[in-house]
């Protein structure tokens, strides 16, 4: 019972921090620090410098620093207006128009990233001013961002896919094949979100621009070329086999570079701009991922991850009661800790349990995307929402509060991904032979 | 009394597996006096950190892959040889020539072996074909450390860099032809999704190795150590047996799923061999006293 | 005083942006040689191998000395992120003590930090750790960057707390990216304009605004 007291102490301890206006990676650090303090006695100052040394050293997160870089490229040339110019004459029947964009940007840029938060910055930096211009709830417009880029870890690849992976020992490419139906499932269930409520909110739509012909779409589709440019150097330099996908974002940087230039739009002052905002950006989401693995290396001297998994294993639930006692467990962590944390902190509890209970891990690995993904929207630890919250200068609850509808919709994903498993199963069982 | 141990393999890992009943074995044999709790999969420390984090007493206890070591000193990574070492037999004798080395080595970091485990031996896993070293030539082989470079090079391949996670992309895309790790990893990582062939060349045997600080373990009462030296010394003999089992059950496992699983030519061996001896020979010039030593005893046993 | 300091923070991002431009180049450099040697097996029938050895690893290093490098850099720009909502609902004098706690917090730990990450890169040195894989890096060069980085970090919430509590305005509480300021100027016609004002005061670097 301690423990629990002394728990419930560590998370008020964030809150109070975070609350206090201390920068959330120093917040994560801190309770790290006083986590390992008072559950275990390894040297603080030591575990402090190797758990940020091992995090900070890896060639995992190097792409993320550059797809970052290539957005506020993007951002800076007239490539990211053509995108949603190009694009606004082909959407003028579907309701909600501009804000599918969102969606479908972060659904093809999830094809090339295998993180969300990267996709969250590299789509918001270019969608927001755009979409601001235009008029577009900002509501909805933060929404749809913070919500499609958690595309990033069902879409392959995959880190998330690739830690439970090689935690588990389930093939990769297995995984990777498993999560494309999911990912269709969740774009058309956020686009159709979007419809909904265009439909119910017609007036918060901005007013229609003129019908177009054919020939005029045609005429602005051209100023997409450009940005498919982009997607299929991108996308195809992993596919001719020169690139692996964490190299494919430093393509990314020398296409954009190009594509900025041949625009016009490249001088010395926006390559200096764009780089210094790279480093920004890409430090403030280091410097917390940092910070967060520190918190997940207390949390594992600590124990308590451990103890409430190994606590929900000994309930002796059936399989459907403990796919919902874990959703509540890792909902409820996912505020606290970031996703792929508490996947690394409780494999080893819960695959026993999960597999005992006859649960396919293939799965399972889907499964865990979603409530990943749905941790990565909750307050106050969210990667989107820190993202957004630095993109748009809003509060960290106020772009929650417009996350909680893509949420719920993650919540109905999980519903329907239990009743229909085969949406999961049915690809990678191809593969077999 | 309790300590964390950080290890970087996943649970179902024959090593983890042996690991835990060490732990429970610890356990038992002192009546609960020094409890070990396991932190697989790197979940504490990473692979790379775990060596360290025990030197500097974050943790008393850890394991780690030996030949990880190499670039420290050439004497950790002797059993990563190709071809020096390619049966059980022969990878016992070498860790019994190498063992004392590696003792005195880790004991200037205040790390003290307690045991260590082979892998299975390593195989060549192909997307074609090959029945001579000839066959090799210009096909593209991934290389992870100097040793893997300078076989590739010898052999006439082409080395590549993949970063484990993109091993299957990389096999399907063409970036990787070729690559040598063990049936386990083979299996473990589904390898007949991407790749068709694999030949037992038993290349060479590398080791897994669980060291503890010199000065946790002295802190210990004498009973307590005797334990853990005792469950130990049954940890590596049950590792050994559990390797050679593994060594067959993932074999198997590998052509039960459609790989085609070959037994080398004599011309394929005779030519890697020779490529093993010439990388020997420059090994010796290169490693120092300490591997020196060790290849003395080695070839003397 | 305020001009060697604003140049050490800017020099500092400056270092982190070339190690950004390396991890690329470095990146570029071997997905150029795998498309060369793509075409090479091609041509005659046989890849090369054309490979820049460790180049991940370096990749993952110059990412360490990136990150750490940027740390005062963007602390000072007001691109780390925190929760201002309880703060935006209080008096201005509780703010300002909240701020002053906050800073006085950080620059403890910031020390705190940079002590044990030097204790580190000094191990380090002293047992000769280098990295596996092709090339051997030793281990204190990357840990001495990020020590660095954390010094100047130190130093950087240092001078917040002293400014402060002399009564002036922290840094920290520059605006860092305002991308919705655009909403509040009326729509304007260009991606520039939407960028809205200048973040900060910094000197000549900073970024978003022009
Ligand atoms: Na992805
Ligand atoms: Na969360």
């Amino acid at each position: 019972m301690t423990e629990i007291l002394l728990s419930a102490g560590v998370v008020a301890l964030l809150f109070a921090l975070l609350a206090m206006g201390v920068w959330v990676a120093f917040a994560l650090f801190l309770v790290g620090a006083l986590s390992l303090l008072v559950f275990s006695n390894a040297p603080l100052g030591t575990v402090l410098a190797t758990s940020t040394w091992g995090a900070s050293n890896s060639w995992a997160l190097a792409a993320l620093p550059l797809f970052i870089w290539m957005g506020e490229i993007l951002f800076r040339s007239k490539l990211s207006d053509n995108l949603f110019s190009g694009l606004a004459p082909w959407l003028t029947r579907l309701p909600g128009r501009l804000l599918h964009v969102n969606v479908f940007a972060c659904a093809v840029f999830a094809a090339v990233s295998g993180s969300s938060a990267a996709t969250a910055a590299t789509v918001g930096k270019i969608s927001i001013p755009e979409l601001t211009k235009r008029g577009y709830s900002e509501r909805m417009m933060i929404g749809t961002l913070a919500g499609s880029a958690t595309l990033g870890l069902l879409i392959p690849p995959s880190i998330i896919l690739i830690v439970y992976g090689v935690a588990t020992e389930q093939s990769i490419a297995r995984l990777f094949v498993a999560g494309v139906l999911p990912g269709v499932l969740l774009v058309l269930l956020f686009s159709g979100f979007i419809v909904a409520w265009a439909l119910v909110n017609r007036a918060r739509v901005p007013s229609q621009e003129d019908r177009t012909s054919l020939a005029e779409r045609l005429r602005a589709g051209r100023e997409l070329l450009p940005v498919m440019l982009l997607i299929l150097g991108v996308i195809g330099s992993v596919y001719l086999g020169i690139a692996s996908p964490t190299d494919a974002a430093a393509v990314g940087v020398v296409i954009a570079l190009i594509l900025a230039w041949r625009s016009g739009d490249l001088s010395w002052t926006s390559f200096r701009d764009g780089l210094m905002g790279a480093v920004r950006t890409s430090c403030m989401i280091t410097f917390i991922l940092a910070g967060a693995a520190f918190l997940t290396t207390a949390m594992g001297f600590a124990g308590i991850p451990r103890m409430l998994a190994a606590w929900i294993g000994d309930m002796g639930l059936s399989a459907n009661e403990l796919l919902v006692a874990l959703t509540i467990f890792f909902v409820v962590m996912g505020c606290f800790l970031d996703g792929i944390s508490i996947i690394v902190l409780t494999t080893s509890i819960i695959m026993p349990i999960v597999e005992q209970a006859g649960i396919d891990p293939i799965w399972f690995g889907i499964y865990l995307v979603f409530v990943v993904e749905m941790s990565q929207i909750t307050p106050p630890v969210g990667f989107n929402l820190f993202v957004l919250q630095s993109l748009t200068g809003r509060n960290i609850l106020q772009v929650a509060w417009a996350a909680l509808p893509f949420f719920l919709l993650m919540g109905g994903a999980i519903v329907i991904l239990t009743a229909v498993p085969d949406l999961a199963l049915y690809l990678p069982s191809l593969m077999g032979r | 009394e309790s300590w964390d141990m950080p290890t970087p393999y996943p649970d179902a890992t024959f090593h983890t597996q042996n690991i835990m009943q060490f732990a429970e074995d610890v356990k038992e044999a002192t009546d609960g006096a020094l409890e070990i709790t396991v932190h697989s999969a790197g979940s504490l420390f990473k692979h790379p950190e775990i060596k360290n984090a025990v030197r500097s007493r974050q943790v008393p206890i850890g394991e780690f892959f030996l030949s990880l070591l190499t670039n420290e000193n050439a004497a950790f990574g002797i059993d990563s040889q190709p071809f020096l070492a390619t049966t059980y037999e022969q990878a016992e004798a070498l860790w019994r020539a190498q063992a004392p080395v590696v003792t005195e080595l880790l004991a200037e970091q205040d790390l003290m072996p307690l045991y260590a485990v082979a892998w299975p031996p390593q195989g060549l896993y192909t997307k074609e074909p090959v029945e001579t070293v000839e066959d090799l030539k210009g096909i593209k082989f991934r290389s992870y450390n100097a040793a893997l470079e300078k076989f590739a090079q010898l052999a006439g391949m082409a080395p590549t860099q993949v970063e484990v996670p993109d091993i299957p992309q990389a096999f399907a895309t063409g970036r990787v032809e070729a690559m040598i790790t063990s049936p386990s990893t083979g299996a473990n990582s589904k390898a007949w999704d991407f790749v068709e062939h694999y030949y037992d060349i038993k290349a060479w045997v590398p080791k897994n190795i669980v060291v503890v600080n010199r000065k946790a373990f002295r802190a210990l009462d004498e009973s307590v150590q005797t334990a853990v030296l005792n469950a130990a010394k049954a940890a590596e003999s049950r590792g050994w047996q559990m390797s050679q089992e593994e060594t067959q059950a993932k074999t198997d496992m590998l052509s039960e799923n459609g790989m085609e699983v070959h037994q080398p030519s004599e011309a394929l061996m005779q030519g890697l061999k020779q490529i093993g001896e010439e990388m020997i020979a420059d090994w010796k010039a290169e490693a120092g006293p300490a591997g020196e030593r060790i290849l003395e005893a080695y070839q003397a046993d | 005083m305020r001009a060697i300091l604003n140049r050490l923070y800017e020099v500092s991002g400056l270092i982190a942006a070339a190690f950004l431009v390396a991890i690329c180049a470095v990146v570029v450099a071997q997905v150029a040689l795998n498309a060369i040697d793509r075409v090479a097996g091609l041509l005659t029938g046989s890849a090369i191998g054309l490979v820049i050895p460790s180049y991940s690893t370096f990749a993952g290093l110059f990412l360490a000395a990136a990150s750490f490098f940027a740390l005062p850099y963007a602390f000072r720009h007001g691109a780390h992120i925190r929760v201002s909502l309880v703060l935006q609902h209080i008096p201005a004098g509780a703010r300002r003590g909240c701020d002053i706690l906050g800073a006085a917090i950080v620059t403890l730990f910031s020390a705190y930090f940079t002590w044990y990450m030097g204790v580190l890169a000094l191990e380090s040195h002293a047992f000769g750790d280098v990295t596996s894989g092709m090339v051997p890096v030793a281990l204190w060069i990357p840990q001495g960057a990020m020590t660095l980085g954390l010094g100047v970090l130190t130093i950087a919430c240092l001078d917040d707390l002293v400014v402060l509590l002399l009564g002036g305005e922290a840094a920290f509480n520059a605006e860092g990216q305002q991308l919705l300021a655009g909403r509040d100027e009326g729509a304007s016609g260009s991606a520039a304009g939407a960028m809205g004002r200048s973040t900060d005061g910094g000197g000549p670097m900073d970024g978003d605004g022009r």
